[in-house]
């Protein structure tokens, strides 16, 4: 059976892109799944960061896709996970380097040898969006509950649709104590701009950070509610779709709840 | 007899494409002109609004202060759209084109409108020759834009431009009106920022006194005023 391709992308630079790729891969890797993530910001790499994988890179993506090195050399396994793979970006080229043909004729050796391949592409909507895009079979849109981001994700949206994939949406970073204040847009009204069919719910963790400065799986921690978003949303791609979508709530006691109902100690 | 063979010398109209080309003398006195474009224009009847009139004075220059006059008369008396004078050589051809297609089958209606279904997202933008009706939502960072009125069937959230490049009797309506920004003719106007009164209070903008002006649909019924049904 033949890989699948899925782009990650939002329009806006820094909403979480990078670290929903690597933890979606990871967690798919954890269901047992071939996986490569590839990063596809050339010029700009930091998913080798993120994996905590910079220091084993010899051969990149633009080496792999000009035929200077096999896809299996410039495939770096994780450290933890076995059947997780990463294709490093190039840091010395630019985005020209590579085409959308170019990227279609790899990603097709990709398939052969992964069940999961997932791009990361960079901001933007320009060369390094039309190269991630032109391979992918399917596309997940990741936005923050800000109007910026709601912008620029509407945009990619509408260019997905005009390459005839069916986005689907991932809203990240949400703070439920600040929704239930009213000073952050809920994820339904994301959605009722963006009206894509919705994948998951990712809270605000400190984990990530910490994650992501260690180089350790942010799934691979237990007590992080993100972790458990993204696998659930890993879960939902493997096409359990009966798995709910949960939304963030806050961490509240019975009693404070009850006390905010009925308007005393907050 | 001899007056009406010098009035259909001396001050004729015709149909071209999207409007009248009228031709007349300008050395002829303002008042016999006036006259005459009035009675051409009452047989026009509705026919008249929102039309784009080309006044054809002929090679004669010096005669921009009548041009200017006649243009004055005919968009306050008649609600033409604009008036403007013929471009070289390629206009005739228009009307000469125009001509073959009026002897070679029925008479089109010339108000066309575009309906448009679906979600016009960030980044899109949909342009209509006149009217645009949108059934679905106009997301923000998108743009409708349109000769004639735009009316959104869902949330209007972007940007508007209606009645481009100066038809004033233009309207933006929506179901839900919130745009970033509308423009009618050459007014723009902006989101006060305020929250609206009810989410399902259909609203609409338009031209009054020198200004936009966005008023309930329901409550001001701006049409229910007419005393006969007018093609808009």
């Amino acid at each position: 059976m033949e890989g699948k391709v899925i782009v990650i992308t939002s329009g806006k630079g820094g909403v979480g892109k990078t670290t929903a790729t690597a933890s979606i891969g990871a967690a798919l890797a954890l269901e047992g799944k071939q996986v490569a993530v590839v990063d596809m910001d050339i010029g700009l790499r930091n998913l080798d960061v993120v994996m905590g994988l910079e220091n084993r890179i010899v051969f990149n993506i633009v080496d792999a896709v000009k035929g200077k090195c096999k896809i299996k050399q410039a495939a770096i396994k994780d450290r933890r996970i076995d059947s997780l793979y990463l294709i490093p970006a190039s840091q010395s080229d630019n985005k020209e380097v590579l085409t959308p043909d170019l990227m279609v004729k790899f990603c097709k050796e990709l398939r052969k040898e992964f069940d999961y391949i997932l791009l990361d592409c960079p901001a933007g909507i320009e060369r390094g969006f039309e190269n991630s895009v032109a391979p992918a079979d399917e596309a997940i849109v990741i936005c923050t509950p800000e109007v910026s981001s709601i912008r620029d994700a509407d945009r990619v949206i509408g260019l997905l649709y005009a390459q005839s994939i069916t986005p689907k949406l991932i809203v990240n970073r949400i703070i439920p104590e600040m929704i239930e204040k009213g000073d952050m847009l809920s994820h339904e009204d994301v959605v009722e701009v963006l009206s894509i069919e919705l994948l998951g719910l990712v809270q605000m963790d400190t984990q990530v950070v910490i994650s992501t400065n260690t180089g350790i799986p942010l799934v691979l921690q237990k007590d992080s509610v993100a972790a458990q978003a993204f696998r659930r949303i890993a879960q939902r791609i493997e096409g359990h779709e009966d798995i709910s979508i949960e939304i963030p709530k806050t961490a509240k006691s019975f009693w404070k709840k009850l006390g905010l109902i009925i308007g005393i100690g907050n | 007899m001899n007056t009406q063979f010098q009035n259909k010398s001396q001050v004729r109209l015709k149909g071209v494409k999207d409007g009248f080309w009228v031709t007349l003398d300008p050395k002829l006195p303002m008042a016999y002109l006036e006259e005459e474009l009035t009675r051409l224009f009452n047989q026009l009847q509705h026919l008249a609004l929102n039309s784009r009139v080309i006044l054809d004075i002929g090679q004669s220059d010096g005669y921009e202060d009548i041009f200017d006059n006649l243009a004055v008369f005919l968009k306050n008396k008649f609600n033409v759209a604009s008036v403007s004078v013929p471009k070289k050589e390629n206009d005739h051809m228009e009307g000469q084109s125009f001509k073959l297609n009026m002897s070679s089958s029925a008479p089109q209606n010339l108000a066309n409108t575009l309906v448009i279904s679906g979600r016009i997202r960030s980044g899109q933008q949909i342009t209509a020759r006149r009217h645009l009706i949108i059934l679905g939502d106009v997301n923000p960072g998108s743009e409708v834009i349109a000769g004639g009125d735009i009316i959104v069937m869902g949330s209007l959230s972007g940007t508007a431009l209606a009645g481009q490049p100066d038809n004033e009797n233009a309207i933006i309506m929506a179901i839900n009106f919130k745009p970033t920004q509308i423009q009618i003719a050459g007014m723009i106007a902006v989101d006060p920022g305020k929250p609206s009164s009810s989410p399902l209070s259909i609203e609409y903008a338009h031209i009054e006194h020198g200004g936009i002006s966005v008023e309930n649909y329901i409550k001001s019924n701006p049409f229910g005023r007419l005393t006969w049904p007018l093609v808009r």
